[in-house]
């Protein structure tokens, strides 16, 4: 396996704060890697120590298997970059700014650039100061997709975006991906990234907490399962791997760790079941394991987040 | 319409909330104003009890009356009737040379805070949430307009007892001192409270803000220097023609000031009226759907984004060197109005009073030409804190390429401007005297690696310090508190050293040195040089 983006023990401090506490990243070539994680986890501050804007503390990152801090200008001709929040030159119109990033890069392809206006529904001949937050995404996501690079840095790019353009946004994030190219998709919309990646990382507070493909995470995680039972079930509540367990009359609603389900299912068949759901884990679920304590701390129960 | 509505849609209601914004409003400025008024009343402090000292006896104030009462000398100063009483009062001395100074900072103090609290919270959308809320809809600009009225009875309070220890004038003249800092103040907060209506960005209104404080400046030189009505068309010169400290002393040109303020407050409350929010008087146009060929690189894309600010330089200094090409047209004429005395002063040397006046006009020149070039440099570093550099620098290019491209542009505008300045001096005041244009011309080009060492020092300093913009304007002020109050303060030979101008030699009065154009240019590669070590170095901080 090739990887793209690949960082070791990457750290970043600012003054006191440490924003990237030995981060491990890895995306291999031609995949679309879901980045999650909360506003201030680092994931920004990631995206741009690979674009060799900010120069790590420690630890070690490498694009293409070069060094970003030092070849920026020579690798960023193989990406295309969309900010999480597109700031334009006011005097500029949305076109001169597509055509200038196109041209830095050699050119661009007029053909795809129109036809990449026309499906984000984009005025080109208006001024940088007069379009909205979305529309000022949309400028930066044609200039990304119009480009012919190898590898996408998309940093919450449909943070402004309506559903009917997010639809479009999924379309051209598919139709990268099937041409090869490598995207690394930072988001904390949960549906977008289960449509679109097939591995995620996890990031908090500036370190991944888990990493891997979606199959793999549901697999190694709790599924929720109801049952309806033809007589009373007794032991469940000690048994280990279910979670949350909730008995009304005959129904039980509860969740069961991956590794204990092949148990609790033979414990239901004895009692007798006449209905029954399981469901794996939405990636919403995976990922507010991770921040349970936190959302705990602020009050909100588990039970309600899910 | 319910009860609310109706309270809102009635006259008073749409400044609803005004005393409550004025609040939040000050506590937000409150560094800002600080700063601002601690500098200007400091400043003056400072200079008092310098100029008191130096100017002891009625007889040195006659002969520094001597060296004042040139057209020139006026130009940058004030009205001559202040010099007609330096004699007698040291205040008139006092109020002649800094009250252009002490004015234009007081200015910009308040075109740069009424911006800021008015248009530029409307760009950035802040004050929409404070708009969403039950609020007039001309509430911010009265409160904008309300503090900056607070903030300049405070600095006419400082400065009236700044002034209160000079000798001369009569009990209210320290007053009159004083108050002519409040209109200032007033006139510039409301005309910038009009100029913030007509445009949708928070940078046109301080253009358009800053643009007639530079007319206002330079009316105030060209009436001074002649000592005719022209004065009467700029704001710095209403508060001049007060005449405070001199047997001549009056109130009521503030008055015409308080007038024009008044008319200016009640036409930006007609305007915010009269248009939507988030939008100006004039509407933005559509552009281009497709970039022009030229615009395919960083370097391009920075000489578009300056290009507006190289015009304004170019305009500004060529209509400079006009105004300053006259009043050298007119030397002669004031020099055969002299007594030998008097000549033999305001000669330099064995040059003539022509050629010291061109000496002075170039030096001007070429540190209005660099606050050009140092103005580029700082958009370079608003590029990345408002975060639009973050699509270059993601770019394939250089960080020579961007932000580095910043100190080319900066050297051209720095270099074009002073240029056009000293053509345009020379145009005017050597009536076709070849000889003098040429020195002339050649003494606008020895200023050039002086001009280049602040600008590459100021490039250093955004590569190496970017988040210190003080240290980039301190860099600036020095080179301008050198050449115009270095004697005056009688300030330390090392101190002036610092400004890389008191090496070149007076030229055309006196010889340039040569040795000192090589060694400056040098200090200015090696200044551009340590920037783009830095740029390379440092992390870009976008928002």
């Amino acid at each position: 396996m090739n990887a793209v983006i690949r960082t070791e023990n990457l750290v970043k401090r600012f003054g006191h704060v440490t924003a990237l506490d030995h981060l491990n990243l890895e995306v291999a070539q031609g995949e679309t890697h879901g980045f999650l994680g909360p506003n201030g986890a680092g994931k920004s501050t990631t995206i741009r120590v690979l674009l060799g804007m900010l120069r790590s503390d420690e630890g070690r990152a490498e694009l293409f298997g070069a060094d970003p801090w030092k070849d920026a200008a020579e690798l960023h001709r193989r990406l295309a970059y969309v900010p999480g929040d597109v700031a334009l030159w006011p005097g500029l119109t949305g076109g001169e700014t597509i055509d200038l990033l196109g041209r830095l890069r050699g050119g661009i392809d007029r053909g795809k650039r129109d036809e990449l206006l026309e499906r984000f529904d984009l005025d080109p001949r208006k001024k940088g100061r007069s379009y909205s937050k979305g529309n000022r995404q949309k400028v930066a996501l044609v200039a990304a997709f119009a480009a012919d690079v190898d590898l996408l840095l998309l940093d919450e790019p449909t943070s402004g975006l309506d559903p009917l353009m997010g639809a479009v946004f999924n379309e051209c994030v598919k139709e990268a991906a099937a041409q090869g190219r490598t995207v690394l998709l930072s988001s904390h919309i949960m549906s977008e990234v289960e449509t679109l990646c097939e591995r995620v990382s996890i990031i908090r507070k500036g370190v991944i907490v888990e990493t891997g493909s979606l199959a793999d995470m549901r697999h190694f995680s709790r599924s929720r399962l109801r049952a309806t039972l033809k007589n009373p079930v007794r032991g469940l509540e000690d048994h280990e791997g279910v979670h949350d367990l909730r008995t009304d009359g005959l129904d039980v609603d509860c969740s069961v760790d991956s590794s204990a389900l092949d148990d609790v299912l033979a414990q239901l068949a004895v009692a007798g079941v006449t209905g029954l759901t399981c469901e794996p884990p939405s990636l919403e679920q995976i990922f507010m394991r991770f921040y349970g304590d936190e959302l705990a701390a602020k009050g909100v129960q588990e039970e309600a987040a899910r | 319409m319910t009860a609310a509505t109706a309270e809102i849609e009635d006259g008073l209601g749409t400044l609803a909330g005004t005393g409550k914004l004025l609040r939040f409003q000050a506590r937000r400025s409150r560094m800002y104003l600080f700063w601002w008024i601690a500098g200007i009343a400091g400043f003056t402090f400072m200079t008092i009890p310098v100029i008191t000292d130096q100017y002891q006896t009625a007889a040195e104030r006659e002969g520094f009356a001597a060296t004042m009462s040139s057209p020139a000398m006026l130009s940058m100063s004030g009205p001559i009737e202040y010099v007609n009483a330096y004699a007698d009062s040291l205040g008139a001395l006092f109020t002649h040379r800094m009250l252009l100074w002490t004015g234009l900072m007081t200015a910009v103090m308040f075109v740069l805070l009424v911006t800021r609290l008015t248009r530029a919270d409307e760009e950035t959308s802040r004050s929409e949430v404070i708009r969403s809320l039950p609020i007039g809809r001309r509430a911010d600009l009265a409160a904008a307009l309300s503090l900056s009225a607070v903030a300049a009875v405070v600095l006419g309070a400082l400065m009236t007892l700044a002034a209160s220890g000079l000798e001369g004038g009569d009990g209210t003249s320290a007053l009159l001192f004083g108050a002519a800092h409040t209109v200032i103040g007033l006139v510039f907060a409301s005309l910038t409270a009009v100029a913030a209506q007509l445009s949708e960005n928070g940078s046109t209104s301080t253009g358009y803000g800053l643009a007639a404080l530079g007319a206002s400046v330079l009316f105030a030189g060209a009436g001074n220097a002649e000592g005719d009505w022209i004065t009467w068309l700029s704001p710095i010169g209403w508060a001049q023609l007060t005449y405070a400290f001199t047997p001549e002393q009056r109130w009521w040109p503030l008055l015409v000031a308080a007038a024009v303020a008044v008319a200016a407050v009640w036409l930006a409350f007609t305007l915010v009226s009269h248009r939507d929010f988030g939008q100006g008087m004039f509407a933005s146009r559509r552009g281009r759907a497709e970039a022009k060929p030229g615009l395919k690189t960083a370097t391009a894309l920075t000489f578009r984004l300056t290009r507006g600010l190289i015009w304004t330089g170019a305009i500004t200094l060529f209509l400079l060197g006009l105004a300053y090409g006259s009043v050298l047209g007119g030397a002669d004429e004031f020099a055969d109005g002299l007594s030998e005395a008097q000549q033999a002063i305001l000669e330099r040397g064995d040059a003539t009073l022509q050629l010291g006046f061109a000496t002075t006009f170039v030096a001007i020149n070429a540190i209005v030409a660099s606050l050009f070039g140092v103005l580029v440099i700082g958009r370079g570093r608003k590029e990345e804190t408002v975060g639009r550099g973050e699509l270059i620098a993601a770019g394939p290019v250089a960080r020579s390429g961007w932000p580095g491209s910043y100190l080319p542009a900066a050297l051209f505008t720095a270099t074009l401007t002073n240029l056009l300045a000293g053509l345009a001096l020379g145009a005017g005041g050597a009536s076709g005297d070849g000889e003098l244009f040429g020195k002339i011309l050649i003494g606008t080009l020895v200023q050039l690696p002086a001009v280049w060492v602040v600008v590459a020092f100021v490039f250093a300093a955004f590569a190496w310090l970017p988040r210190a913009g003080w240290v980039r304007w301190l860099a600036w002020t020095w080179t301008l508190l050198v050449v115009y109050f270095g004697a005056l303060l009688d300030l330390p030979e090392w101190a002036m050293a610092i400004s890389p101008y008191y090496h070149l030699g007076d030229y055309p009065a006196e010889d340039f040195s040569t040795p000192a154009l090589v060694i400056l240019t040098a200090v200015a590669i090696l200044l551009a040089g340590l920037g783009y070590v830095g740029l390379r170095r440092r992390n870009l901080s976008f928002n």
